[in-house]
Parts: C-alpha cells; structure tokens; sequence
C-alpha cells in the first residue's frame, strides 16, 4: 500500500471537527479520487497526508512512513500541487523546475536536465523561459504539477488539478495524470468532479462532513444505488414537459433541459422501460431516444447525501 | 547547502526584476543627497561637515527600509502556495528564512557601499583606519540582520501587510527624522530632547559616527551593541518559531 489512513481525525480546538476516523488505503502505483463537496475535508486529508497538518488521532502512513513519526522520509517520497499553483510568479517555468529540483538536492546541471525533460513531456518548450505569472490558468497547472514531478516521487498529491481550468485545459491535466499512472506513481486527487474521479481514478472515496461516506471503484458505487435508470429523449425537445408530466408520478425524476432527456428510476428495469414507453406513447409523444443505463456518479452522490446540492 | 544557495539565488532573481536591488542601491543615495544638499547650511553641526556627519542616519535608514521589503516577502511565502509547498519538501522549515536574510545581508552591502561611495564624493570620509571601517560595516549590518529578522517575524505572521506596510513608514521616518542621526540633540525642542536623545536611531548612529571619525564611546557602544545583538536574539527566535511546518 502506497497510502494508509487508519481511524484519522482532525479537529481544530475544540469546535471544528475537519475530520472524523477517517480510514482507506490506495495500493501503490494506482489512482484513487478523493470526492467531495467543498468543506467536505479533502484537503484537510491531503495536508495531513503532506506533513502540513498532524492528525489529532489516528494513523496516517505514505509511502510506508508515518507522517506524524517520520514527516522528513514522508517528504523525500512525495510530491504536492495546492489548488492554486505553488510556484514563483516572478521566475520563469523553467526556473522554477530547476528551483524544486535542486530543493530536492540535485546538483545545478542536473536539475536543468530534469527540467528540460519535464518541459518537453509536458509540451510546454514555447513557454518555459517566460515568467510564470504571464501563463495562462493551464500552463501554470502544468509546470506547477511537473514541479511536483521534478525529482519522480512514489506518491503525487493533487489537490483540485483541475478546479478553474477551461474544458480543454482539464482534459490535457487529465492526459497527464494517466500518463502518470504508467511511471508507477500512486496518485491521490481531490475533486469535487464526479466525471473527473469516474475517468481518472482506479478507486474513489467520497467525503462528507469529513467522513468517508463511501468508497469502491466507480462501478461499484453505481452498484450501491442499486437501480438503473431510463432516459427518455423527445424527437421535439417543446414535448419535455409532456414527458415530464407523463411519468411524475414516479419518485426521482430529474429533468435535464439541456441534455433534453428525462431520467427515470428503473429498480423494475425492462418493465419500467416499457411502462414509460407505454405511457409516452399514449400521448402521442415521438420519441428519439429511449434507453436503460446505469446511473451517473452525479446520482450515486445524490443518493448517498441527501440535502446536499447538487453539483 | 545547495537548497539554500538555490532558495537565495531565488530571492536575488526575483528583487532583480521587481527593482528590488535596484531601490536598494538607489534609496541610500537619493537621501543621501537630498538630506546633505537641502540641510548641510541649516543644521549646525560644529566642526564636522554635515556630509561627514549624517551618513550614519542614511545608513540607518535604508537598512529600515530594506528590512519592510522584507516584511512583504515574508509574508508572501508565507502566504502563497509556493510557501507550503516549501514545507512539503525535506529540507528544514528554516531554510526559508535563511535564504531571505542571506538576501538582506547582500541587499545591505549594496546599500552601504552606494551609500558610502556616494558620500565619499560630497567629502565624507572614514577617519579611522581599517579596523574603524569594519566596526562600521559590521554594526550596520547587524543592524540589518537584525531589523529583517524583526520585519521577517512580522511577515510571518502572515497579516495582509499591503497597507501595513505603508502605515509602517511613518514610524520609521520619524524615528529617523527625529534622531541625533539628522541634528545634534541640542537643536530639537526641550520637550523631546530625551527621547532623542536616548532612542535607539540616535544611539546607532553616533557609534557609527564615531567609527566613521576613528573613536568609540564606549558606554555608546555597549547601548548600540545590546539594542541590536538584543533585537537579533529576540526577533530571530520568533521568526524562527514562525517558521514551524505543522499545527
């Protein structure tokens, strides 16, 4: 195991309570998404992970060392990326690359190697000799998460990678942190992105209130809602509201206008499919689509934490 | 020690392109001659030029001046993502703080050798020897060390300093403007002569005056030596304990 939690909590004096006996563990050289709302305590869990906070109980160990008993040989085996870069504005990315690598003890020459290395694999050539504080949101996620890999740690945290970041600019991070997966790096990211922690990670754990309210591979947390659903597409996306009114009846459906679809339960499957279809039809409503699917992450979080918003 | 060297050469990049070392080199000889051209046929200083004589006020003031930079950056590392990563990274918590006092060492240098060069062309002169000079160089820049670690601690504390350190002037300028360093105590009014006399820009000042002029007074010289090594001791254990990684 690359990372171990054992019963942590985090308390700060004697009201807030970041995080209670919180426990999972990522085998090593996987992914494992840390989701949840903000305030839900997963960057609590990833400074204490860091050496940033100590747990006021319970055990945290990374890369085979106790944080709380052995901080400096947890530090030599990690890299971290905060939510907002951790760089030099006023250094060229470059700079900075060679900075953190002779932070982490290399000699000059070979830290410009290293950069120079970690600047063509993240295609950032046309870039790196301007100041960092002239990059875009995207390139400064970039560099900030090669200066994390500057000196290949056995365990990378990310905390929010992709939190305003444009579309694009998400999906190049989200290349990255696969790639990483490859050179054998366990990764634990934080995200507050179901879509995010479905395509990126091996494992998920979801977080509320700081505590872990559910935790599997994404296929088995679609599992614990238990149901499928059915999306129901009107040819005429004006006959939404027909639909809609066709089968609230049923408890859960949600209406999505700009997907133009209706979402069904299903806990019946075919036969609930073909109730709607039924009813729909009665009505004369054309259909474009109508289909079973398993639910989205967005439904399994629903469903585990009730009265919290919606994504 | 590579971190270090690498954590300082970081510091001395970053003040090269905001100006940093630039003002450093520049505030010393502005004052220096704005103070020595606008009040050398005003203040009555005896024997001595007032050229001769307010080069240790200058001094004084552009290490004040230099260690509120410091304040800033400080607090910036503090601040900033940059800074947590810092201690996420196994190298000690105070590596920082070195690397920005290493910084205001060098940045003091520049500032004493602009400002003692400049003064050497309006006819001041180190009177005393070598052995005076470097008494001179050396409480000044125990003076700088000093005064930073105080502003570093102050930084640390992690305040939003932007105004603060504005507000900060003041007190700075009056301490220098109202001190033995601009006029013998003599000229200042009767009500606030033994404040200036006894504060300590007075009392540094007119030890590094009298290296300047190759003597010591020694009762002058332990005040100057207990505010400044006093003031190192205090503010470097606070900025040190500033410094700790975890709560």
């Amino acid at each position: 195991m690359a990372i171990e939690l054992h019963n942590v909590s985090k308390s700060f004096g004697d009201k807030v309570t970041a995080l209670r006996d919180v426990s999972f563990e990522v085998p090593t050289g996987s992914v494992l998404a840390l989701l949840g709302h903000n305030g839900a305590g997963k960057t609590t869990v990833v400074k204490i992970l860091s050496t940033l906070l100590r747990p006021t109980s319970g055990r945290a160990i990374v890369a085979g060392y106790d944080v709380a008993k052995e901080p400096g040989k947890v530090r030599a085996s990690i890299g971290l990326t905060g939510q907002d870069a951790a760089l030099d504005g006023s250094l060229t990315g470059r700079e900075n690359l060679v900075l953190f690598g002779r932070l982490r003890g290399m000699r000059k020459q070979q830290a410009r190697e290293r950069a120079d290395e970690l600047i063509d694999q993240f295609s950032m050539r046309h870039a790196a000799d301007r100041r960092v504080m002239t990059y875009s949101g995207g390139m400064r996620r970039r560099i900030d998460i090669a200066a994390a890999l500057v000196d290949k740690p056995r365990v990378l945290f990310l905390d929010e990678p992709t939190t305003g970041l444009d579309p694009r600019s998400r999906r190049d991070v989200w290349a990255l942190v696969s790639s990483l997966a490859e050179q054998d790096i366990t990764v634990l990211l934080t995200t507050q992105y179901l879509e995010e922690a479905d395509v990126l990670s091996d494992s998920i754990v979801i977080l509320d209130s700081g505590k872990v309210i559910a935790s599997g591979t994404a296929e088995d947390l679609k599992r614990l809602v238990g149901h499928r659903y059915c999306d129901v597409s009107p040819t005429d996306p004006a006959d939404m509201n027909r639909v809609y009114a066709a089968v609230a009846d049923i408890e859960g459906v949600e209406v999505d206008y700009g997907a133009n679809t209706v979402s069904v339960p299903a806990p019946d499957g075919v036969a609930t499919l073909t109730e709607v279809l039924r009813r729909v039809e009665s009505l004369g409503i054309e259909l474009h689509d109508i289909s079973l699917r398993k639910p989205s992450l967005d439904e399994v979080f629903l469903h585990l934490t009730p009265g919290a918003v919606k994504v | 020690m590579t971190a270090l060297v690498a954590l300082t050469e970081r510091v001395v990049i970053s003040t090269t392109r905001d100006r940093d070392i630039l003002f450093a080199v520049l505030a010393p000889v502005v004052t220096y001659v704005g103070f020595t051209l606008v009040l050398q046929n005003v203040i009555n200083t005896g024997d001595m030029s007032y050229a001769q004589y307010v080069l240790p006020a200058v001094v004084v003031q552009a290490m004040l001046l230099g260690a509120m930079t410091t304040a800033e950056r400080a607090a910036k590392d503090q601040r900033a993502e940059f800074g947590v990563r810092l201690r996420t990274l196994p190298i000690p918590t105070v590596l920082p703080l070195a690397a920005r006092m290493l910084y205001c060492l060098l940045r003091g240098v520049l500032a004493l050798l602009a400002a003692i060069a400049t003064a050497y062309v309006f006819g001041f002169r180190m009177q005393g020897g070598l052995g005076y000079g470097l008494a001179f160089v050396v409480v000044a820049l125990t003076l700088t060390l000093a005064l930073s670690l105080a502003a570093d601690a102050v930084g640390s504390l992690g305040w939003q300093l932007d105004s603060a350190s504005q507000l900060l002037l003041v007190p700075q300028l009056l301490l220098v403007l109202l001190s033995t360093g601009m006029a013998p105590a003599e000229a200042f009014p009767d009500w606030i002569e033994p404040f200036v006399r006894h504060q300590p820009v007075s009392v540094v000042t007119e030890t590094l005056r009298g290296f300047a002029g190759g003597h010591a007074d020694p009762g002058n010289v332990a005040a100057t030596m207990a505010w400044c090594v006093g003031m190192l001791l205090v503010f470097g254990a606070i900025a040190v304990r500033l410094q700790r990684r975890t709560r």
